[in-house]
């Protein structure tokens, strides 16, 4: 068995932290406050070819693999979460047009978004539809040779900034088995009838945009369609299976900037005429943080590893996700009380990690979720 | 301009704690992370924009062990083109001259119009490698260069002195210059970049093959004899204000202001 | 032959205080082992010049030539080779300087001598050379002992000894014929170039509020503007402030910025490399802020605080305020 990173995939690491650590750290804290983001960031990540590492070259990608595009994560989450998730969310969709999109398709669209040109979203959350992705009540119907699609999303990631959206629409609302209902829609944002409000107030990753969409009678051509009609809800558990991967990435980068952050600030910071990190509560608390980010790795690069053997372990991607953002959130606890008051203002990296790391407990499938679909593989 | 730089692996100190091993020879490298010499980075940026610029190639030389192969890699991936690893643990402990010595055995054969490299190493700081090298082989020289310019044969180069103060120098081709911090803004490294490195061999070579003895390198082949480190004693001079931050605060401005110039 | 030889540096007619801080540093060793000084002093009609350096050693070497009216390096190893070749003195002292830097690693691999740059302190006692050496940015000290020889070349870091123009000395002049110029590599001095205009002095600011590498970035720097203003200070900085081009080169502080002596200095985030050091050390009170309670800046600061800058700034604004 070897755990090490290969000399490539060690050169990517170092690349993508050295970027992150010039470019994010002056610009963090204005785009956490102000909600905002200069997508300057995303073209040079884009031109420096970070975006969309996965992609086949056929289509202008890297053609790595998603450990690759985690790596990636890790490293720019670690220096800011939020500026990470506005570079590296902007390809959100492509691993679904990479799986079942049709030529034309992929030819049109993922170029693009390697090269900076493009950004994609996802829709699939509804008002009243989160986790129970099968009770989403937009549909898509046929009218000659187009679709008419009509509903409301929730929480799309990249809605008021992507020129591709993919939305997940009923299209047989009336067949009796409600997981073969669902079908993925391919929407260009500026299709008539295709309008989105930018959600603020989030809690954290606030440089990266998030939409609550609404579409009235949008058409687009039938040839929108991507991947099989019906199929949309296993098509979407196949992409869950590739976007889960880097979610982890992003949990253990913010997990190890908790860490980073507490080790420096225990040596610096004394109390009592002692440095924080001789009292022995403080050390433990750094022991156990060092040992979760290093379980949460090792799961997540063996999950990723095998989906780029082309070995899908439904499961284990699923344990890699919940746990890998459950340390995220308790490493960045720790770290927020090892800072003290400190830790309570915004100026402090430790706060921001600490607003950003609930979410990964909440997206691309709850940590609950997770549980059901790994109980699920040991029950059945 | 076919163009030579040597570079070398350092570790990251500016915000790290630093240890002695118990021989008091060395520091305690096992936690530090490891990275190409600053001036160096200045030096690999500066060859391949003259590369991009005037044509010819650019093949990056090293003096360490198998991991300084990363930082020939970052550098193949900013644009060099080839790359040397002089893999020899019998060089620890060497002083500037033996190195000097490692690197220009790997050199000397090569056929190029520049010599680059830092004006010195973050490490031990002898600034001494570049202009000793430019005296075994033979060529002019220039130390702490903050500006080139190529013409025909020849070019002008700009050398950083004190106050504030800069000299302009006309220097032959072929030539070595030790390149200050400041002369460029080193690139990031890209995926692509780091893709090209793929394709590219790095050459790997020890003292043997270089002709070296044991008794040419490491401390044996240095006009030191031994070196002891140790600690600056902290703080050593500077009255240290102690307790709270508004308490600290408050002392640092009556020292202010009880010297009557505010 | 038992002596001890200072290469004199100067530049547009004015000597450089290196050379009577290696004059100092030579006389005491000179004196603990019973040698001779001798100053080496290379130049163009600049006789006069060299006379200065009477009262700091017992010899002056002249050596005058047009080629010889700036340094430049092709002429002074020849004039170097030369000179010692002849005269083998036991030590020989260049400044840590940008000539210095530029000459004396060359010198040492055509003469092979051997060689200890950038000294802090030099002991020589039965011509055994030790010397003091700060390496990985100032945090660690090196004792470094040299390998027995009859000749030693050191530079000295500018600033470790005291630049001592009378020294108890009345030196004897002699000339040295300039060797004839056979082995020049082509290097050709074209001129000086002096930094641009600037837009403030910070040599004549008596209060200055100067920062380096722990401003992390340059939104910060109104955080200290407005400290600065609130005991109207003026702002200065560090290389690798003035490196990322935050605050104009005239700012920058150090060996190849300014040397500046204000009543106060107040360091914010700077390490205190020596280069630095240099430029300010002499500073009637010196003030560090610096959360690595090892760094360099705390050897030479009056008061040290030990905190992150940032936390500091307001507060110490605030105080001022009032």
């Amino acid at each position: 068995m070897d755990f090490t990173l290969s000399k490539e995939q060690r050169d990517i690491v170092r690349a993508a932290r050295k970027f992150a650590l010039g470019e994010f750290p002056d610009r963090a804290l204005e785009f956490d406050r102000e909600e905002t983001f200069d997508l300057d960031l995303w073209r040079k990540a884009c031109e420096l070819g970070f975006v969309g590492v996965f992609i086949a070259p056929s289509y202008g990608g890297a053609g790595m693999g998603f450990l690759e595009h985690c790596l990636i994560n890790e490293e720019f989450w670690a220096v800011d979460p939020g500026i990470g998730q506005a570079i590296l969310s902007t390809t959100f969709g492509s691993e679904l047009i990479g799986l079942f999109g049709s030529e034309d398709q992929k030819k049109m669209i993922l170029p693009q978004l390697v090269s900076g040109q493009a950004i994609m979203g996802t829709a699939i959350t509804e008002p009243d539809a989160g986790s129970d992705v099968t009770s989403a009540t937009t549909t898509a119907a046929k009218e000659g040779n187009k679709w008419v699609i009509n509903g409301n999303k929730m929480f799309a990631t990249n809605g008021n900034i992507a020129n591709y959206i993919l939305v997940f629409c009923q299209t047989d609302p009336k067949n009796p088995t409600r997981h073969e209902r669902y079908s993925f829609i391919l929407v260009q944002t500026n299709t008539p009838g295709y309008t989105s409000k930018k959600i603020t107030g989030k809690m954290g990753i606030r440089a990266s945009d998030t939409a609550e969409i609404v579409l009235r009678n949008v058409r687009v051509p039938l040839a929108n369609l991507v991947g099989k009609e019906g199929e949309g809800f296993h098509e979407l558990m196949a992409f869950f299976n590739r976007t889960r991967l880097h979610i982890c990435g992003q949990a253990v980068g913010l997990a190890r900037a908790a860490l980073e952050e507490s080790i420096r600030h225990t040596k610096d910071r004394h109390q009592f005429g002692a440095p924080l990190a001789s009292f022995q509560v403080t050390q433990f608390k750094i022991a156990e943080m060092a040992t979760w980010v290093r379980a949460a790795r090792n799961l997540y690069y063996e999950a990723a590893w095998l989906v780029d053997q082309g070995k899908i372990d439904h499961a284990l991607i699923s344990m890699a996700k919940w746990f890998s953002a459950e340390i995220a959130v308790r490493c960045v606890d720790e770290a927020v009380q090892i800072y003290g008051g400190y830790g309570y203002i915004d100026e402090f990296k430790v706060n921001r990690l600490y607003r950003a790391a609930k979410v990964l407990e909440i997206y691309e499938g709850t940590k609950e979720m997770e549980k059901i679909i790994i109980s699920r593989t040991l029950l059945r | 301009m076919d163009i030579v730089v040597c570079i070398r692996q350092v570790p990251e100190v500016t915000d790290a704690e630093l240890e002695i091993n118990k021989e008091g020879t060395e520091i305690l490298k096992e936690d530090l992370v490891m990275d190409i010499n600053e001036w160096d980075n200045y030096a690999v940026e500066e060859a391949v924009r003259i590369k991009e610029a005037h044509g010819g190639k650019v093949t990056v030389v090293t003096l360490g062990n198998e991991d300084s192969e990363d930082v020939l890699r970052t550098s193949l991936a900013m644009g060099a083109d080839e790359a040397i690893l002089i893999n020899e643990e019998g060089f620890e402990l060497s002083d500037a001259a033996a190195i000097a010595q490692g690197l220009y055995r790997a050199v000397r054969d090569l056929s190029f119009d520049l010599l680059l490299t830092g004006v010195q190493c973050s490490d031990d700081g002898w600034a001494q490698v570049g202009v000793i090298l430019a005296e075994f082989l033979g060529l002019p020289y220039a130390s702490l260069v903050v500006g080139i310019e190529i013409n025909e044969g020849t070019m002008i180069v700009r050398r950083e002195l004190e106050s504030n103060t800069e000299e302009k120098l006309q220097i032959p081709i072929p030539a070595v210059l030790t390149i200050q911090t400041g002369i460029n803004s080193p690139r990031y490294v890209s995926i692509m970049g780091i893709q090209k490195v793929r394709k590219i061999e790095i050459r790997g070579t020890d003292s043997e093959e270089l002709g070296l003895s044991e008794e040419e390198i490491g401390l044996k082949g240095s006009s030191v004899a031994s070196q002891k480190l140790s600690l600056p004693p902290v703080g050593e001079g500077a009255e240290i204000l102690e307790g709270s931050l508004d308490e600290i605060c408050e002392k640092t401005a009556q020292i202010v202001r009880d010297k009557g110039v505010i | 032959m038992d002596e001890i030889m200072v290469l004199a540096e100067h530049r547009g007619g004015e000597l450089r205080d290196i050379t009577f801080e290696m004059l100092t540093m030579a006389n005491k060793l000179g004196k603990e082992n019973d040698i001779a000084v001798t100053a080496f002093f290379l130049g163009h009609e600049a006789s006069d010049l060299s006379e200065r350096l009477k009262g700091a050693c017992d010899t002056i070497l002249l050596m005058e030539d047009p080629e010889l009216a700036n340094y430049n390096a092709d002429q002074y190893l020849m004039a170097m080779e030369t000179v010692i070749k002849s005269r083998n003195p036991t030590l020989t002292l260049i400044g840590h300087t940008a000539m210095g830097m530029d000459l004396a690693p060359s010198m040492a691999a055509r003469l092979s001598l051997p060689l200890a740059t950038d000294c802090v302190e030099v002991n020589l006692a039965e011509r055994r050379l030790d010397v003091l050496r700060q390496i990985y940015g100032g945090k660690i000290n090196a004792h470094l002992t040299m390998k027995p020889s009859d000749q030693y070349l050191i530079t000295l870091r500018p600033g470790s000894f005291d630049a001592e123009v009378e020294q108890g000395k009345s030196a004897d002049a002699q000339t040295v014929p300039a060797p004839s110029w056979t082995d020049l590599r082509g290097r050709q001095f074209l001129g000086y170039l002096e930094a641009e205009l600037e837009d403030v002095d910070i040599a004549a600011a008596d209060i200055l509020v100067s920062i380096g590498r722990g401003i992390g970035k340059p939104e910060n720097i109104p955080l200290v503007q407005e400290f600065a203003d609130s005991i109207g200070a003026t702002l200065s900085c560090s290389r690798p402030v003035a490196d990322e081009e935050w605050l104009p080169k005239s700012r920058q502080v150090g060996t190849s910025g300014k040397t500046v002596r204000p009543k106060i200095y107040i360091a914010f985030g700077i390490s205190g490399a020596y280069q630095h050091q240099a430029g300010m050390k002499n500073a009637d009170t010196i003030i560090a802020v610096n959360t690595d309670p090892r760094a360099p800046i705390f050897t030479i600061a009056h008061y040290g605080i030990v905190e992150d800058m940032l936390k500091v700034l307001p507060l110490l604004t605030e105080k001022f305020a009032k």
